[in-house]
């Protein structure tokens, strides 16, 4: 008996000591791992604006309500050509159910991904991106970088590296039976606080991101933007407040000043103005 | 007691070595290809040859892809010298990789992992004059460890050529390097 408790009390300080070992070398001895900053629950998925390779908007605010696999790859990434086919299977199986996958290729020209497109017969957007993108979601250190993002808007999952297609379509089932805005259990939260407005999809725009300019005729909204175009954002940036708003769209600055502006520019028409948000 | 002692300093050793590799897989290391700039002769006189290499170390854990890629989509390896005057470039010398296979391949594929030498070719002009010149360069490489790629970078490399007149001697240096490269 008494070997037995020393048995299991060497084992229960050994894994102790293990997990010390552990956190001490990846907190001091490595360099800190790359995370998505953290909300109170989980972090609103940064949005960003760009032009998928069939030449559409492809906008991550315009997916909110769904459950969203955004997967940064290359087609030089031979972790991450593994992992498209599985991607292409879960999109066409839970397309349906309000899930899709976003691509974010990571490479300079279209040529090689429109290629890999076709021959792998992608059935999902694709985007090429940039390191503004990449930036916005913690400058992606290694590919494939999968987030997992809910019906909310949050970001519950990610992963680095290959990941199999059984831990992808787990979470997929999991979110998708999720209600918004409810926590799961099963998600680990990690990171700092950091909330970033997505906007409604009426904000997400091409002319003026982040900003409702649905009820502006096309020569108010003209006006608008020059008027935006002629006021200098007091982010820092140097840009005026329309360029910022296209350069930076998480720029919470621009966007506040753009509201307020509409604000006063639909006032100044005579007409409803909403609130800003 | 005395029991309890040893399989805890076992235990300890073992999950602390387990630990330690898990973490350590987290974060790449930076840079991954560390390297240097050689040349085959401590100076160099007006018309004659000298030999230049890269001495690159790639991470352990990682490795860079041949210059002749196993795979038409992998990017290659490749030095690209700036030989600026009275220094012009030859011919670039790359060794053959070595074949090896990751769990996101079927087959395996060529790849450089560990020391690696690049060697280059370079010509001094008849008439150049006495004096230091700088030969700069990059090796182009993108690396991906068993799961995980990194985007394709550069590391800059660079040597001081001294050309000195012909009657001062010239010294053979880095022997060590230069007969492990088969020049083309």
């Amino acid at each position: 008996m008494t070997k037995r408790i020393q048995v299991v009390s060497g084992a229960v300080l050994a894994v102790a000591v293990a997990i010390g070992f552990y956190f001490f070398n990846a907190r001091w001895l490595s360099p800190a791992p790359r995370q998505v900053k953290a909300a109170v629950n989980y972090p609103i998925a940064p949005d960003f604006s760009v032009t998928d390779i069939n030449g559409a908007r492809l906008a991550l605010a315009d997916y909110k309500g769904k459950v969203v696999l955004l997967d940064f790859w290359a087609t030089w990434c031979g972790p991450c050509r593994i992992e498209i086919p599985w991607f292409v299977q879960l999109q066409q199986k839970y397309r349906d159910q309000g899930f899709e996958v976003v691509g974010v290729a990571m490479e300079d020209t279209p040529e090689a991904v429109n290629e890999f497109y076709q021959q792998f017969h992608l059935n999902y957007p694709v985007a090429l991106g940039d390191s503004q993108v990449a930036a916005r979601y913690g400058g992606i250190g290694g590919l494939p970088t999968s987030f997992l993002i809910g019906r909310d808007g949050r970001v519950y999952s990610e992963h680095t590296g290959t990941t199999s297609s059984e831990v992808f379509e787990g979470e997929i089932q999991q979110l998708l039976s999720g209600k918004p805005g409810v926590e799961l259990a099963s998600f680990s939260p990690v990171g700092d606080p950091q909330e970033i407005d997505i906007g409604t999809p009426e904000e997400a725009n091409p002319d003026v991101p982040g900003v409702d300019i649905s009820k502006l005729s096309p020569a108010e909204l003209a006006d608008f933007k020059k008027q935006l175009d002629q006021t200098k954002c007091s982010c820092g940036c140097k840009f005026t407040v329309l360029q910022c708003r296209k350069v930076d769209t998480a720029c919470s600055t621009s966007r506040q000043m753009a509201r307020e502006a509409l604000k006063q520019f639909q006032a100044s028409k005579g007409k409803d103005v909403k609130p800003a948000t | 007691m005395k029991l309890l002692f040893r399989n805890l300093v076992l235990s300890c050793i073992l999950t602390a070595w387990f630990a330690c590799a898990l973490s350590m897989a987290q974060a790449p290391p930076t840079p991954v290809v560390t390297g240097h700039l050689v040349l085959n002769t401590d100076a160099a006189h007006a018309g004659s040859s000298v030999k230049a290499a890269v001495v690159a170390e790639v991470a352990p854990g990682y490795h860079i892809n041949d210059h002749v890629p196993s795979l038409d989509y992998l990017i290659p390896t490749e030095l690209k010298l700036e030989a600026a005057e009275p220094l012009s470039l030859g011919s670039i010398s790359y060794p053959k990789g070595s074949p090896q296979k990751f769990s996101f391949l079927d087959t395996p594929i060529s790849v450089y992992q560990g020391k690696l030498l690049v060697g280059a070719a370079l010509k001094v002009a008849a008439g150049a004059k006495p004096g230091e010149y700088t030969l700069k360069g990059t090796l182009h490489y993108q690396a991906c460890n068993d799961h995980a790629c990194l985007a394709p970078t550069n590391l800059a490399v660079a040597v001081t050529v001294n050309i000195v007149p012909r009657s001062e001697p010239v010294k053979h240096v880095n022997s060590d390097v230069f007969s492990a490269i088969k020049f083309n």
